[in-house]
């Protein structure tokens, strides 16, 4: 059950980064680097997040041989009402921007 | 890839975390490590690697000390009753190797504060969080297979007090001192790594061969010569000398009290490192929550002495060993110009606290560790095969 609790700044840079990337899954890094936070504050979250039912998280294969898989994650629906609730408070970073104009 | 010294950290790092983590967080572990892998740069990866460490590392050790408590389905959330107070009081007197560990991480984070506010160079920090993870690494490697290898603990003290006798003839010397060895450019204090670990051992292992171990090792205190390490042999003996007394004990301590007055003999020359000696007194000069950090760190030490002793009265020897060493070592470094185990810089007394904790007790088996796998489990191992047959592993 999750709690009605004021989410961080960082907790809500997550959510819009991933809430950007729609159905296209993320990874640990890339989502550090968009949502400039350190992966010792991105993967608890990630973990509170998926427990609470707001995010997807899955094992993909990797296209060339030789590389490692990697976990992947996208927003579930009720992540995606989360995020829409949450907005992030500070100005986007020029990373998340860059990534706003590649999509 | 590159498989230089960064990218070994990180792959350290990875793997520290992983032994670290609860089997229901374990595929977080694993996604740490591929993405660290995945990343070009070495040394991006491994502050990667480092930060989820510090990151997780706390959650992981709640969850395992919540562990007996935990509802099977949950990972940490739902507990079978009680107070979350006395759930966790009762999760942490009960498992008195971790306790030992959540001491170490905590007072090395203590120590590391206190190196923080006195301005000590980046590099002592990154040193001791690097000494915290290989000491906890070799923790839970050796911790396997520590019960299998008991037949040959006579062995492994002779083994280990001939690397101290090689460390007085060959060692790094110093003001007329020979206590350190050369490694990679980091001098190394083997003493404060083998010792603990070998009175440890001696305390649950008695026979001729471990004794000669043990008398070999006073010589080799005396000939560095060094008080401090010869004082712990002396107090860890005597400690054991009080609670368990044997012929092997008494010989042992017959020696290392030789060895002791042979060191009070010779004078003791070294100065004081900053940052290592000296700083109970030098860290209240800094600053008064410097100097809490650096007594708050240092007693935790003894916690699991302590804690142990009035607990589990059927390893009471094992525990006033433990407690006589850590003790001797802090006193020692309140009295003279000798390294501050933990919250000073220096990854020798670290790796040996980690090391040490080897000797403490796991908890009672719980009826729940060979319960039948729980559904999330299954599907954990569902979801990790891919993951598993892409690392080969």
């Amino acid at each position: 059950m999750s709690r009605s609790r004021a989410l961080s700044p960082h907790a809500r840079m997550v959510l819009a980064v991933l809430l950007d990337a729609g159905s296209q899954w993320s990874h640990g890094y890339e989502l550090a680097r968009l949502a400039s936070v350190k992966s010792g504050t991105l993967y608890p979250l990630l973990i509170r997040l998926e427990a609470q039912g707001h995010l997807e998280a899955e094992w993909q294969m990797p296209p060339e041989g030789g590389r490692p898989p990697r976990h992947a994650y996208r927003l579930t629906a009720s992540g995606v009402q989360l995020a829409r609730a949450n907005p992030p408070v500070q100005p986007v970073t020029p990373a998340f921007v860059h990534r706003e104009a590649a999509v | 890839m590159s498989f230089g010294l960064h990218r070994s950290l990180a792959d350290l790092a990875c793997r520290l975390l992983q032994a670290a983590l609860p089997s229901s967080l374990q595929s977080w572990g694993w996604a740490v490590r591929c993405e660290t892998a995945d990343i070009p740069d070495d040394t991006k990866a491994l502050l990667f690697a480092l930060d989820s460490l510090c990151g997780l590392l706390p959650r992981a050790v709640a969850a395992r000390l919540l562990q007996p408590f935990v509802s099977r389905g949950g990972d940490g959330a739902h507990f079978s009753g009680g107070s979350i107070p006395m759930t966790l009081y009762d999760a942490i007197v009960r498992r008195p190797r971790a306790l030992g560990i959540a001491c170490a991480i905590v007072a090395v984070g203590l120590g590391l504060a206190y190196m923080a506010i006195a301005r000590a160079p980046m590099r002592y920090l990154a040193i001791n969080v690097a000494a915290l993870a290989i000491g906890l690494t070799m923790l839970a490697l050796l911790g396997r297979t520590a019960l299998a290898a008991r037949q040959w603990t006579g062995g492994a003290i002779v083994v280990m007090a001939g690397a101290l006798l090689a460390t007085a003839l060959l060692g790094s010397r110093v003001e007329g001192a020979a206590r350190w060895v050369n490694l990679g450019g980091l001098a190394i204090q083997p003493s404060l790594i083998l010792l603990p670990v070998m009175l440890m051992a001696f305390a649950q292992t008695r026979g001729r061969v471990a004794t000669a171990g043990i008398l070999v090792a006073a010589a080799a205190m005396a000939l560095q010569p060094d008080r401090a390490m010869a004082g712990m042999l002396v107090l860890g003996l005597a400690a054991l000398a009080i609670v368990r007394p044997d012929r092997h004990v008494l010989v042992a301590l017959a020696a290392a009290v030789t060895g002791f007055a042979a060191t009070l003999v010779r004078a003791d020359t070294l100065p004081a490192v900053p940052y290592v000696d000296q700083i109970f007194y030098s860290s209240f000069d800094v600053h008064a929550v410097a100097g809490m950090a650096v007594l708050g760190g240092t007693g935790l030490l003894l916690v699991p002495a302590v804690v142990g002793w009035s607990r589990d009265a059927e390893n009471r020897a094992t525990y006033a060993v433990f407690g006589a060493v850590w003790f001797t070592v802090i006193a020692a470094a309140a009295l003279g110009n000798y390294p501050t185990p933990m919250v000073g810089y220096g990854s020798s007394a670290i790796i040996g606290y980690a090391l040490s904790l080897l000797a403490l007790p796991k908890p009672a088996s719980a009826p729940t560790a060979t319960a039948p796998e729980t559904d999330s489990e299954l599907d954990r191992t569902q979801n990790d095969r891919h993951l598993l047959a892409g690392l080969g592993v």
